[in-house]
């Protein structure tokens, strides 16, 4: 970890990963829907719409994977002081609200055609909604912290208690009656047939690496504005 | 406004959204639950006929048909004790159909039928492509697994 | 219901939404990292 402390190593391996991470992701996650769309067969019940699998579910695992790496940011930032811990914790947040709106946005749309409606108040979809709000805030909160690089502790400790709602959002469809339907992926198995499952997993992978490209592009962006904000001010002294 | 306090402002609208979310979630599912009946608790409550409420069950296996004009779905609810004749005029969501959980809104009709307004179908967590619709659940997600490694599918 | 539009605006809001996550977050990191480019190699005595 403490090889990365110093944000000028971690640029060295930052700067040729991104470019690894965006057109592998890219490749991965357009083949998977092309693959996805024009090659599994149409689902029993639902015909085509069972389609919208491929970019529901990767948002879903996504946004709620994104809050995970806020937690442990905020972990790392308050017990250790990493100096890059509030910085990661910022550029994951943007595009972990943009997949959490995602999963809301291409559920709703499936949902209209299989369960006949737009939205329900379930347990699955209102702790995903609350996802999305707490996302919200903690853009808020972490971009009106008073230093570029770690976000104040009131955000931190937000990052870490918000955490308790991604177990929640798993376990919602066991604990209570839901319209939305169990898991179909769990540790045992998975009751997707194998021409839903790989694609659905090709797709997962590629918009990881899209999301990990899209986080470094972000770190790097806020470790160039703390230098433009240093030089500007040493500037102004001289 | 300082560019800080208007984002403590967006924090604290978000916060604001966040327990508007809480309290609908939570209202609504108290609305569900007083007026939200099963055929046997629809039989013993006595509801008058064109009072709103929404009815829960299992579609009966057998029992989707439709009317002669072609626009009304009819089908029959069942829990474990009752059943009730339902009336739909619309389209059925894709997951409608035999053996599966059905929600509706509308009302109870002179005739003892209830007259479906909207259907919300609830859909179990398996995906099977339709070439194996027709065999057993259990054996097609069996051969389901070797049917698309050598691409047949679609 | 034609289930094409659904498939069809389904994909589409993906790909609007993260075109545009990837397109600004290139383009905020091209500027900055350029303008502390230029900045570092002011302060390093470069007159201009």
């Amino acid at each position: 970890m403490h090889k990365f402390a110093n944000p000028a190593q971690f640029l060295r391996l930052a700067r040729p990963l991104t470019p690894v991470l965006f057109w592998s992701g890219l490749l991965l996650a357009l083949g998977a829907c092309a693959w996805g769309l024009t090659m599994t067969p149409a689902e029993r019940l639902q015909g085509e719409t069972v389609k919208i699998i491929f970019v529901h579910v990767p948002s879903a695992w996504l946004g709620m994977g994104g809050w995970v790496g806020i937690a442990i940011a905020s972990i790392i930032q308050l017990v250790w002081r990493h100096p890059l811990a509030g910085i990661s914790a910022r550029a994951i947040a943007v595009p972990g609200a943009v997949f959490a709106a995602l999963c809301l946005a291409t559920g709703s749309i499936w949902g209209r055609p299989a369960w006949g409606t737009w939205w329900v108040w379930d347990g699955r979809l209102t702790s995903m909604l609350i996802l999305f709000f707490m996302y919200l805030g903690y853009i808020a909160l972490a971009s009106a912290s008073s230093e570029k690089g770690n976000v104040s502790r009131v955000a931190a400790v937000f990052g870490i208690v918000g955490a308790i709602n991604i177990p929640i959002i798993n376990r919602s469809v066991v604990w209570w009656e839901s319209q939305h339907q169990k898991a179909s992926i769990t540790l045992g198995g998975s009751s997707i047939d194998g021409a839903y499952l790989w694609p659905l997993l090709v797709s997962f992978l590629g918009f990881g690496l899209l999301y990990g490209a899209i986080v470094l592009m972000r770190m790097r962006t806020a470790l160039a504005d703390i230098r433009i904000e240093a030089r500007m001010r040493r500037l102004a002294e001289d | 406004m300082k560019p800080k306090h208007q984002r403590l402002v967006l924090a604290l609208v978000a916060l604001v959204a966040l327990i508007s979310a809480t309290l609908i979630a939570a209202s609504a599912l108290r609305e569900e639950a007083s007026y939200f009946y099963t055929p046997s608790s629809l039989q013993a409550a006595n509801i008058e006929t064109g009072k709103a409420i929404r009815l829960g069950g299992m579609v009966k296996p057998g029992s989707i048909s439709r009317s002669d004009d072609g626009t009304t779905v009819l089908f029959t609810v069942q829990d474990a004790d009752a059943s009730i004749d339902v009336r739909y005029r619309g389209i059925t969501p894709d997951l409608f159909v035999e053996g599966s959980g059905v929600t509706a809104d509308g009302r109870l009709a002179a005739n003892g039928d209830f007259v479906a307004d909207n259907l919300l179908a609830k859909h179990d967590e398996n995906y099977i492509p339709r070439e194996l619709a027709d065999m057993d659940m259990h054996a097609a997600q069996k051969t389901g697994e070797s049917l698309s490694e050598d691409g047949t599918a679609k | 219901m034609d289930h094409g539009t659904f498939i069809t605006a389904a994909y589409t809001i993906t790909g609007l939404a993260l075109g545009w996550l990837v397109l600004s977050s290139m383009i905020a990191m091209k500027r900055s990292e350029a303008l502390a480019k230029d900045l570092t190699a002011r302060k390093d005595g470069d007159p201009q």
